[in-house]
């Protein structure tokens, strides 16, 4: 193997160069041939052991991951705890080192705090993974949605990218920012006024609370979801009405007079966010995202342990 | 008799006779017995100030010890060795402390404690009982036991007709009201300032409006009330703009800053390190500043350290779970002098310091000249050394300043 990544975390997308996107993007082109052949598995990473080590819920982040790292032939070990009962007792790098006594290679790990894996990272030698930390970062996300854009577009850059929804609480916003950018993609943000950063504007992106003047605009749209579990207090009065503002239904697509292509990072409110016959549409790439997940993870993890 | 011979310091002293001289001053059972040259005295311990300037010992307006409750953190002989370590013979105590230091019992406590030590520690009263925002502590009976001042110490005082009645009680006993200025509506659960650093950082941010509303608030009810009224430890462009002007229409508002506050922005927070983890948050350069505009016009009166030692247990966390505070008794000094370059003389500074802080309590300021008691600070701007967590004096190790060069030493405090 000559080429390498320029780090041995994946905590952000801020670390990666465009050259490592690029890398990862080829090595998950290659995962995603080996994950649709009858045998799906491949030895890359025999006598690695991989520990999911999640301190807030996830089902499908760890299933991609899980089943990222068994089709590579890891070895995996979960561990999950409420960060409540862990901020009551154990620390964070007691339960991590814990963990990595017992002859653990590398850590994926969740937390609710931001910088938890930078963190982490000054405290252990093992190679991390940050399967997002608070409202920082989620950087295989980004890269399986930009992975996907460019299955899609055939090239991210010179795209136009709109991201909807709740960017404050957002780590899939904050990370897919970074990717696209990167990239060469234009990037806007639109969702209410509460819930976006009142400095998002310097990172480059356009800003629009309007979200038929940012599909008009854009050529992708990618609708989060509303986090109503992240919100400590109420940005906005009900679902009800940022559905009037923020939701996306057919009427609304068709009448925009052209094609845009629909992501969302799952899971899916309908008819919250998105109304079913978006989500279902022939515009939709959500199920390629899911798909795209497995093979970016295998790619990242395959070349993190390459890193020592 | 106990004698203490300095030798060829420069009195930085605005106030002294022999003021920009340099001089040997030989002390004699705490009292400068003689101030001149080439002074000669068998038996004297000398220090050797040579290139170093001596002035009026330091005074800190905010500094917090765990005593009582929280002796793990700090405890009265740590804070008085880091306290002479950092070039301070006073510390003026918060009541961050549990119990509160909201009744005479509690003052008395502080006060008969500290008797011995080689530093004076005036304690702050809380404004209100059990610190809890609600009813007005006994002021007067605390003041009467030696409370210099009042404040809830780290928690803004919110219910704005509270902070009027307490503005208007401590005006009838010539009591000072502290004000540590923030909306806890607009900070909300933040730990870091509102910025473009905290949107790359993923966290939601405090904004500089949450510290300014309070206090454009807090200077209304002093003009209303004509009261003193001081803030501690102000951080962003706008307070400092609101205090200036307050200033200009001669209300009787005075202010300090926190050295870190001079020195260090939010961009150190970039690396998550936990010990950039302060209230009011690291602001923005643009902040930094103009807080040192302040100092240098007078809009802000006195740097203090606001010392916050913790345990590791509290520091070696993930940023957001970590505790606020850096442990900077011995390191105000030297960071307030690397922040300010050579933009304040050396007599500026000791206002900041030594008297503005003691003028600001209605405390006595010493002055060096023969016949006053001793109370004496020893430095050297120019001295570069490296802080050891091993020879930091105080139990808080929390500091992002370890094993960084500094520049500006304290030899010595004399009390």
């Amino acid at each position: 193997m000559s080429k390498q990544l320029s780090t041995r975390n994946l905590l952000g997308i801020k670390d990666l160069t465009e050259g490592d996107i690029q890398l990862i993007f080829e090595t998950a082109d290659n995962f995603k041939e080996v994950i649709n052949r009858p045998i799906k598995k491949v030895p890359s990473l025999r006598d690695v052991t991989v520990a999911n080590v999640f301190f807030e819920n996830s089902t499908r982040t760890r299933l991609s991951f899980e089943l990222a790292q068994k089709r590579l032939s890891a070895d995996v070990i979960n561990f999950s705890a409420s960060s409540s009962s862990v901020s009551k007792g154990e620390t964070l790098v007691d339960t991590v080192k814990n963990i990595l006594a017992m002859k653990v290679d590398m850590i994926v790990m969740r937390h609710p705090y931001p910088g938890a894996g930078v963190f982490l990272s000054r405290h252990i030698q093992a190679n991390i993974i940050n399967a997002g930390d608070g409202a920082h970062e989620h950087p295989t996300q980004a890269l399986l949605d930009a992975f996907s854009i460019r299955e899609k577009m055939g090239d991210v850059s010179g795209k136009k990218v709109v991201i909807v929804g709740d960017i404050l609480h957002s780590r899939v916003a904050l990370s897919n920012i970074l990717c696209l950018r990167k990239l060469g993609a234009e990037v806007m943000v639109c969702g209410p006024t509460t819930l976006m950063p009142r400095y998002i504007g310097e990172l480059g992106v356009r800003v629009e609370h309007n979200l038929r003047k940012a599909l008009e605009w854009c050529d992708i749209a990618n609708m989060l979801r509303i986090q109503l579990e992240r919100q400590d207090i109420k940005y906005f009065p009900s679902l009800r009405e940022y559905t009037m503002m923020y939701g996306l239904n057919r009427a609304l697509l068709d009448s925009l007079g052209k094609t845009i292509t629909i992501m969302h990072p799952g899971p899916i409110n309908r008819g919250v966010e998105i109304t079913s016959d978006v989500a279902d549409s022939e515009h939709s790439i959500i199920l390629e995202q899911v798909e795209n997940g497995v093979a970016i993870r295998m790619a990242a993890m395959y070349l993190l342990a390459q890193k020592d | 008799m106990k004698k203490i011979l300095i030798q060829s310091a420069t009195i930085a002293d605005p106030a002294s006779p022999e003021k920009g001289k340099v001089k040997d001053i030989l002390i004699e059972d705490g009292i400068i017995a003689r101030l001149g040259e080439k002074i000669r005295a068998a038996g004297a311990e000398k220090i050797d100030a040579t290139g170093c300037y001596v002035s009026p010992g330091w005074v800190d307006l905010h500094t917090n010890i765990g005593d009582p409750g929280l002796e793990t953190k700090e405890d009265f002989l740590t804070a008085a060795a880091a306290a002479a370590a950092g070039g301070f013979t006073g510390l003026t105590l918060m009541p961050n402390t549990n119990p509160p230091l909201h009744s005479k019992s509690e003052i008395d406590y502080v006060k008969s404690r500290t008797r011995e030590l080689s530093v004076e520690v005036y304690p702050v009263g809380c404004i209100s009982y059990r610190r809890e925002g609600e009813d007005i502590a006994e002021m007067y009976d605390m003041h009467l036991s030696g409370a210099v001042a009042f404040s809830d110490g780290d928690r803004p005082v919110m219910d704005t007709g509270l902070m009027m009645r307490a503005q208007q009680y401590a005006n009838g006993f010539g009591g000072l009201i502290i004000s540590y200025a923030e909306d806890r509506g607009l900070a909300g659960n933040a730990t870091v300032n509102e910025g473009v650093v905290s949107t790359m950082l993923g966290m939601k941010g405090i904004p500089a409006l949450a510290e300014e509303i309070m206090v454009a608030r807090d200077i209304s009810l002093a003009s209303y009330n004509d009261s003193r009224l001081h803030f501690t430890s102000v951080s962003t462009a706008g307070s400092v703009e609101l205090i200036r002007n307050a200033k200009k229409k001669g209300l009787k508002i005075t202010a300090d800053v926190s050295a870190h506050h001079l020195l260090l922005d939010d961009s150190y927070l970039e690396s998550f390190d936990s010990n950039y983890k302060v209230k009011p948050p690291l602001r923005s350069k643009a902040d930094t500043k103009a807080l040192l505009a302040g100092l240098k016009d007078g809009t802000i009166d006195a740097v203090c350290s606001q010392h916050t030692p913790h345990e590791s247990e509290y520091k070696e966390l993930e940023f957001e779970a970590a505790a606020y505070g850096i442990s900077t008794l011995e390191t105000a000094y030297p960071v307030l002098n690397m922040a300010i370059g050579k933009s304040l003389s050396v007599l500026r500074i000791v206002e900041k310091l030594a008297i503005n802080p003691r003028k600001i309590l209605g405390l006595n300021v010493p002055v060096i000249r023969k016949g006053e008691p001793a109370n004496l600070t020893i430095f050297d701007p120019a001295r570069e050394w490296v802080l050891e967590r091993a020879e930091m004096k105080s139990k808080g190790k929390n500091s992002p300043f370890i094993g960084q060069r500094l520049k500006g030493k304290v030899l010595a405090t004399i009390l």
